[in-house]
């Protein structure tokens, strides 16, 4: 089963609420939604994992870091992203990881 | 285009790709294309609006329809104008002005262009709908077909409004035991609301309801006021202050605290629900889950007030003074003595519930010295569940654990609030803007130097989406 770790973010947060709007007209079933983010779980999956490319370094401080259920969860502060073509800096960043290890076997399709 | 970030790519593959994946299993179910076309509309509005994505759509559909796209941060604004659209300052959007812009400064109807327009203030724009919206502030105006995206915020609205039926099968085993009213608030008035209405609020319980309703009424006419001042800062107290029937002083209490459900004037909520709902979802998500519960517990309460306020009959002085403790643990304590007439109910500190039975004794005792002495334990009892242990160490620990668990309750909160705070630390800590969900390969740490070996992560900083395969990262803690 693919990570349901992509929800939450833009792309899969206003997958979950386009649903539910349609749901309130009747013309989707919640069990017809669920699906739908299902679906958009495999599909995030591979498309990450195939169709991006690029990488990225970053440095920062550490504020709290929690493990888990297999889940890292960091917060940073004053972190600096550096990509090829920018450089990112925020105050603080929450960084939610889930174990990567098994990708290859979550990814469908 | 091609200078753009991947991201916009990826997401309209993605969101192809999805739709693709449940377009059979929408078939199968029977449900119209339309819907799915619908569902990705949906989507993809949301997603430009996030602007996460700069150039998203590229549809080559021409219509003289197009819809205000607004970002979700304007839903309060839309619920409160309604003849115009009166759009706050958001976001900086992606201009993408055009030279129609530029030269429509009255209102007009235009061909999109089929890619979203940066509309400066001061523009009117009609929809092919007959929609007239005066553009205050620059606004992005993106193309969708189907119907207005406008309306979602007031679907959303209505669609928490409408949840209050179901939740309502819930809480109706509260509803008939429930003396007083509490209504759910905004945090910020909690606080200021919770003194004056606990003052009433207690009495109320202490009276038992009905007839005391009468009497409460007399006093709560302050807490109304108080209310409502209070209330009056925030669009939503108004449905509180309207109430005819109102038999509860409204009381505010932190469900979030007590993590309870609590009843909402019912007046109140009705008139609002018929009134105002837009007024309602106006505040924002936290505020339409308030609303929800204040609803279900209108209807709740509507439906058992009268049946409880009689058998509440039984009153005694009304003068009692209410500590905000008893006021707190009044929902618990209701449930319990639901039909008694003493109507004594015992007020459980609304942080223990289950170490609140000594507690409530002593409690009430404290407050009601004078009645539990006449009334005390076999009417006490009878309140509560255990009444017969509890009343009888409540009678016999009176006297010394009165003081106790009143400052223990009393000291409990500063003691919470400081508990809370550092607990708030952290959740605040962790609730941020800039999120990065990822996988990740290796964690490493030494000493206090941690390395991330990040990949394939979507990091959202300040709105702006990014992705990436692989990220390696240092941080010191």
């Amino acid at each position: 089963m693919a990570y349901q770790l992509y929800r939450n973010t833009t792309l899969g947060n206003s997958l979950q609420e386009s649903p539910d709007e349609l749901i309130q007209s009747q013309q989707l079933t919640p069990q017809l939604a669920l699906q739908v983010l299902l679906q958009f779980d495999k599909a995030i999956n591979s498309a990450l994992a195939q169709r991006v490319r690029n990488r990225v370094n970053f440095r920062g401080s550490l504020n709290t870091y929690r493990f888990c259920d297999n889940v890292w969860t960091f917060v940073l502060n004053d972190v600096e992203f550096r990509e090829v073509t920018e450089l990112i800096k925020v105050d603080k960043v929450k960084i939610v990881a889930c174990d990567g290890k098994n990708t290859g076997s979550n990814t469908t399709e | 285009m091609a200078c753009v970030n991947p991201v916009p790519k990826l997401y309209r593959s993605v969101i192809e790709d999805v739709i693709e994946g449940v377009r059979d299993l929408f078939a199968e179910e029977g449900i119209e294309e339309q819907v799915l076309k619908d569902l990705k509309q949906l989507w993809e509005t949301k997603v430009l609006q996030s602007k996460a994505t700069e150039d998203f759509f590229r549809n080559s559909i021409h219509s003289p329809l197009f819809t205000l796209q607004l970002p979700n941060s304007l839903h309060q604004t839309l619920q409160s104008s309604t003849a115009s659209l009166v759009i706050p300052a958001g976001r900086p959007l992606p201009s993408f002005t055009t030279a129609e812009l530029s030269t429509s400064n009255s209102s007009a109807s235009f061909t999109f262009p089929g890619y979203p327009i940066h509309v400066p203030a001061g523009v009117t724009l009609q929809t092919a709908s007959g929609h007239l919206y005066k553009v205050n502030v620059p606004i992005m105006v993106t193309q969708t077909s189907g119907r207005a995206s406008i309306l979602h915020p007031i679907q959303q609205v209505f669609q928490q409004l409408g949840q209050p039926s179901v939740i309502q099968s819930s809480v109706p085993q509260l509803n008939p035991r429930s003396l007083h009213a509490t209504a759910e608030k905004p945090k910020r008035i909690e606080t200021v609301l919770q003194q004056p209405t606990i003052l009433h609020s207690g009495t109320v319980d202490r009276k038992h309801l009905e007839n005391a309703t009468s009497d409460i009424l007399a006093p709560p006419g302050n807490e109304h006021e108080i209310m409502s001042e209070a209330l009056l800062s925030q669009p939503e107290s108004s449905q509180y202050i309207r109430l005819p029937g109102v038999v509860f002083p409204p009381q505010v209490s932190q469900t979030h605290v007590h993590g309870e459900p609590v009843l909402g004037v019912a007046g109140s909520m009705t008139q609002n629900l018929n009134g105002g709902p837009l007024s309602t979802g106006r505040q924002g998500a936290q505020h339409q889950h308030m609303s929800d519960i204040q609803l279900r517990v209108l209807k709740n309460r509507m439906f058992g007030c009268g049946s409880v306020k009689q058998p509440r009959n039984t009153e005694e002085p009304s003068s009692l003074p209410v500590s905000e403790k008893d006021s707190n643990s009044q929902m618990d304590l209701s449930i319990q003595v639901m039909d008694d007439d003493i109507n004594e109910i015992i007020q459980i500190d609304g942080t223990g519930d289950t170490s609140s039975n000594d507690e409530i004794g002593s409690t009430r005792d404290v407050e009601e010295n004078e009645f539990l002495g006449i009334i005390d334990a076999g009417d006490l009892k009878v309140l509560e569940e255990e009444a017969d242990s509890i009343s009888n160490e409540d009678s016999t620990a009176n006297s010394s654990d009165n003081e106790d668990p009143q400052i223990d309750v009393v000291e409990e909160d500063p003691l919470n609030s400081g508990d809370d705070v550092s607990e708030q630390d952290v959740p605040d800590l962790f609730d941020t803007d800039n999120v990065i969900v990822c996988q990740y390969d290796k964690i490493h740490r030494s000493k206090n130097k941690w390395k991330f070996y990040l990949k394939d992560g979507v990091m959202c900083f300040g709105g702006r989406d990014y992705v990436f395969a692989k990220a390696i990262g240092d941080a010191e803690w």
